[in-house]
């Protein structure tokens, strides 16, 4: 059971850059350390990973969102301004203009957060939710906060440089929004002024889809358990994983390379032609996938090829 | 343990065509996904649903289908981790459950009951809990007015000092009484285009920029939020003193009233959430400062909030009403009533639990 996760509640705060789980550390492994990875305990005890969503992403999102955002104003300012036009100067027309802009951005993004589960379109479109930083469910108060912190962060300040006031005032205000945009690199998850206040994190949840398992219902190859022994979880998670890519021929050439490391390691000498590899390695998956789960479930799981031989019962 | 143990027995080899020597195998992380696949189906489809297109997409049926087949999900995920080596299939038990478990514990209220709870409760409850860094910001800003006025009246050179010539817009020690009254006091209304300007143009106005900056640097231990404050004082102080000194004294009052209890309102508010930011990292207590700042920072974006509202307010009656309400009483009145709306808002809204 040492790959059991452990307490709940000592994950959050204090997670250690240590994979708690095999397929956690294969992902790493696979997917490189980049992406920061947290957990979260549901309410009913079970801690889930979540992926923090980077810099990119978050910055795809809100430029989707200030799109939109930038087409609804303007479908509201065009007939106001029309009206406008004939009776006020052009520094009303844009004081205007800035209110609605004001009005449509923080109506967009606390509805849609608020009625789309932590999601406007642009967040849905690249695939990232707001979430309550310690597992609870997302409150309206978080939600409108960390919409109108955006406000006090950056748009207030932008049209207040934009205005032009005295020279010091400037300078404040332009070190006030490079001070807030800086903040999510020197917090933990990568949270802005608006989710520090509120509480929240953006995550990127991706959708996974449940593919079909690849292991084979009869076995044209046998295997020993001590040809067995030689791999653990964490091989057998990467063999998996180059068994679900999709054909190609350099994948062909990196099964053929992997198959020949297997039989060199396992001491496999019968003759295996070019076009069995494949039937080879789902077959050795298979044996291997089954002596392993039944391992651990005796208590002596395999994390890697480095474990420990134990004597086979 | 047991649990799993009562799953798993051995994984049967069993040899069934000695002559070709194929062997089956049962592995018992491939029978424990067949016998719960269309559970993690049926669930992945009401997720995907709820997710499109919010609860109210599901029937009474589905929403009683919901949060049994979410907890039959973590069961299987925590199942799945102990028996079972297949990465794909942990993946996707992890995002099933982590997407379920959103659509289960999401937002409840809808938005227009989030905004009402928002705006009755949430608000001035963060405002009452901030009553001593009000005090302490009122009683800055009171001492700078009285300093500004009093050094103002001695001599008027100060005005210039304390207040920025854009601000005074032609205001000075040489202003005549005439001047202050009839271009200034009781100026007359600019037009329903041009007010809404102003209201409109209350965002990026010299006021908001200062508010804005006085919540912010509290970040800087508050210090110079309070030196702002007591300099937006000094230069107020100034203002009534130019009005003192040519007999203008009770009408300069009702002009500024109209709109300055908004205004000034937002002014404390906006100081008084810096001066919250600072308390949390001066005196973080067992957390670290972010920590702390994290756990109380909703109480001074609230605040922010709410100052970010009374300018709206003053933007409002600065823009509409300030030049066409043309009587110094009845200005008063306007002030003053909206100022104790304002004050019976915060102390009073909300006060009772919610049901």
């Amino acid at each position: 059971m040492t790959h059991a996760p452990t307490t709940a509640a000592q994950e959050l705060n204090h997670d250690s850059d240590a994979p708690v789980l095999a397929h956690e550390r294969t992902t790493r492994f696979l997917e490189g350390t980049s992406k920061l990875r947290r957990h979260i305990v549901t309410p009913e005890g079970v801690p889930v990973p979540i992926e923090i969503a980077n810099y990119g992403e978050r910055l795809a999102a809100f430029v989707i969102d200030l799109t939109i955002w930038f087409l609804l104003t303007l479908a509201i300012y065009i007939p106001i301004l029309t009206l406008v036009s004939r009776t006020g100067g052009t520094l009303i027309a844009i004081s205007i203009a800035l209110f609605i802009g004001f009005l449509v951005r923080n109506l967009y993004f606390i509805y849609f957060e608020l009625a789309w589960r932590g999601a406007t379109p642009g967040k849905r479109i690249v695939g990232l939710r707001v979430i309550d930083r310690n597992g609870g469910p997302l409150v309206a108060s978080a939600v409108i906060a960390r919409n109108l912190t955006r406000e006090v962060e950056m748009f207030i300040p932008l049209g207040v440089l934009i205005q032009g006031h005295s020279d010091w005032e400037q300078l404040a205000i332009a070190a006030w929004v490079m001070f807030c945009l800086a903040i999510p690199a020197f917090t933990k998850d990568r949270m802005r002024g608006g989710d520090l206040i509120a509480g929240t994190i953006v995550i990127s949840l991706p959708k996974v889809a449940l593919l079909s398992d690849l292991v084979e219902r009869t076995l044209r190859f046998t295997f020993t358990p001590a040809q067995l022994q030689a791999y653990g979880a964490f091989e057998l998670q990467v063999l998996e994983e180059l068994l679900r890519r999709p054909q190609s021929r350099d994948g062909m050439q990196v099964l053929d390379e992997v198959c020949d490391k297997i039989c060199r390691k396992i001491g496999w000498t019968a003759p295996l032609p070019r076009q069995d590899v494949i039937a080879f390695l789902r077959d050795f998956y298979t044996a291997e996938r089954a002596f392993l789960e039944r391992e651990q479930l005796y208590g002596k799981a395999r994390a890697d090829k480095y474990a420990q031989q134990q004597p086979h019962a | 343990m047991t649990q799993a143990a009562d799953l798993i027995d051995d994984t049967r080899i069993a040899s069934r065509d000695a002559a070709l020597a194929a062997r089956t195998l049962v592995l018992k992380s491939r029978e424990f996904r067949k016998g719960r696949e269309d559970g993690w189906r049926e669930l992945e489809g009401l997720v995907e649903r709820v997710e499109r297109r919010g609860v109210y997409a599901l029937t009474i049926d589905e929403l009683e289908r919901l949060p049994i087949l979410y907890r039959a999900a973590l069961s299987s995920l925590s199942v799945a981790r102990t028996i079972a080596l297949d990465r794909n299939l942990l993946l996707y038990l992890e995002n099933l459950a982590l997407r379920a478990y959103l659509a289960v514990y999401g937002p409840r209220a809808d938005p227009i009951a989030g905004l009402c709870s928002f705006f009755l409760h949430d608000l001035p409850a963060a405002v009452r809990a901030a009553r001593w860094h009000i005090l302490i910001v009122t009683i800055a800003l009171l001492a700078g007015v009285a300093a500004g006025f009093v050094l103002t009246v001695q001599d008027e050179s100060w005005f210039t000092a304390f207040t920025p010539g854009e601000i005074a817009g032609g205001r000075g020690p040489a202003s005549t009484a005439a001047s202050l009254r009839d271009k200034e006091l009781f100026a007359p209304w600019p037009g329903a285009v041009q007010a809404f300007g102003i209201f409109a143009n209350v965002l990026f106005s010299h006021n908001t920029a200062v508010g804005l900056l006085c919540f912010g640097l509290g970040l800087a231990a508050g210090v110079p939020t309070l030196m702002l404050v007591i300099y937006q004082g000094l230069g107020l102080g100034a203002f009534i003193a130019l009005h003192h000194d040519r007999g203008l004294t009770v009408d300069c009052l009702g002009w500024l009233s109209i709109h300055g209890t908004s205004e000034l309102g937002a002014l404390i508010l906006l100081s008084a959430g810096g001066l919250v930011i600072a308390d949390k990292l001066l005196f973080p207590g067992s957390y670290s400062r972010v920590e702390n700042l994290a756990l109380h920072g909703r109480q001074a974006a609230l605040m922010a909030v709410g100052g970010v509202l009374m300018l709206f307010v003053a933007g409002i009656l600065e823009g509409g009403f300030r030049q066409l309400v043309q009587s110094t009483p009845l200005r008063f009145a306007i002030g003053l009533t909206i100022g104790a709306l304002w004050l019976a808002y915060y102390s009073l809204c909300g006060r009772r639990t919610r049901p």
